[in-house]
């Protein structure tokens, strides 16, 4: 596909922008890419749409031809430090739909005040890479359905790894989870990165909420993060989350950048 | 350093993160760059701490500024 989309200039040069494939296009000057886009869809069917371009005119030239392309609704990312793109974006007729706080997570027991917390009776931890795959699997299955029959994945922190159909555990080994009564009841997924090991999601069955477990998950995570010698972790917190930003603040976690995800409709 | 579609690509290393969602990058030649984020990585929530290693397109405008357009496996 080289179908020319639009011609524009900025300054005295010609900007030609030229969709080069299903998902891509390309602003061309003077025989050189100056900017280009993307789209990919979501697991969860939506359309994001990414613009790189060295001037604000070349940006809006790619999102005029994006928008003549695409159907809506059309999405993208931001982060919200970054007041030259979030702007683009909104000349182009995005605005936020919501935003996610980034979290920067001590580990030290002494700084979260996790160290004397006690697991709930009944209730004990599983450590990653010893939870078994089947009940895991389970459990994952009933909490994404308990969210999506509350308020949604689409209010959740983004999960944008291409998966196989139907399989939302990649990795289980990164997973611990609760066990109560013979059940696994809640979960914690920690990527262990390097330098900045990330917590991807928390979550406790719904018939199980308001028992400290969650807390008890995220003690037995970070401390084991502590005792591997990291300092901190990294966690996404949708805003409109309350019980997970009570959940991180109350522990010392500070708010170190946001994140817009933005809509044109 | 490679030259592709998009323009002169050079490798390099994130030494700071500064306000506004820059980065301060020292390339493999020993320059320093102000380099901000892909759409890409942003869409992808890829995170960039300093020490990660990085590919960074240069602007073909100004030599100093660049974007971060992969960031490599530690």
């Amino acid at each position: 596909m080289h179908s020319v989309h639009s011609a524009s200039g900025t300054d005295d040069h010609a900007v030609v922008v030229t969709r080069v494939s299903d998902t891509q296009w390309h602003a061309m000057e003077d025989d050189r890419v100056v900017g280009h886009g993307d789209a990919s869809r979501r697991p969860d069917g939506r359309l994001f749409i990414g613009i790189d371009a060295w001037h604000g005119a070349v940006f809006d030239r790619i999102a005029d031809a994006m928008l003549a392309d695409l159907p809506t609704p059309l999405y993208a990312v931001a982060d919200e430090a970054d007041q030259d793109s979030t702007s683009a974006w909104e000349r182009a007729g995005f605005t936020a739909a919501r935003r996610e706080w980034g979290y920067r997570v001590p580990t030290d027991p002494q700084v979260t005040g996790l160290g004397s917390v006690r697991t709930p009776s009944g209730v004990t931890i599983v450590p990653a890479g010893e939870a078994e795959e089947g009940p895991l699997r389970a459990l994952d299955r009933i909490i994404r359905d308990e969210v999506e029959a509350a308020v949604g994945w689409q209010t959740m922190p983004a999960e944008v790894l291409p998966r196989p159909a139907g399989t939302t555990v990649l990795d289980p080994s990164k997973y611990a989870v609760a066990r109560h009564c013979g059940q696994y009841v809640g979960l914690v997924r920690v990527k262990p990165l390097p330098r900045q090991p990330r917590i991807g999601l928390i979550a406790v069955r719904a018939d199980r909420h308001r028992r400290g477990i969650a807390r008890a998950l995220l003690a037995h995570a970070l401390g084991s993060l502590h005792r591997s010698g990291t300092a901190a972790a990294w966690a996404e917190v949708d805003e409109s989350n309350a019980a997970a930003t009570a959940l991180f603040e109350g522990i010392g976690a500070r708010r170190a950048g946001s994140t817009l995800e933005l809509v044109r409709r | 350093m490679t030259k592709t579609a998009g323009g002169v690509e050079v490798e390099g290393t994130v030494i700071e993160c500064l306000r506004n969602a820059t980065f301060k990058v020292e390339l493999k030649n020993g320059h320093t760059v102000l380099a901000h984020i892909s759409g890409k990585i942003r869409k992808n929530y890829i995170k960039i701490l300093p020490y990660d290693r990085v590919l960074v397109e240069l602007s073909p405008y100004d030599l100093t500024r660049g974007r971060i357009r992969y960031r490599y496996r530690a």
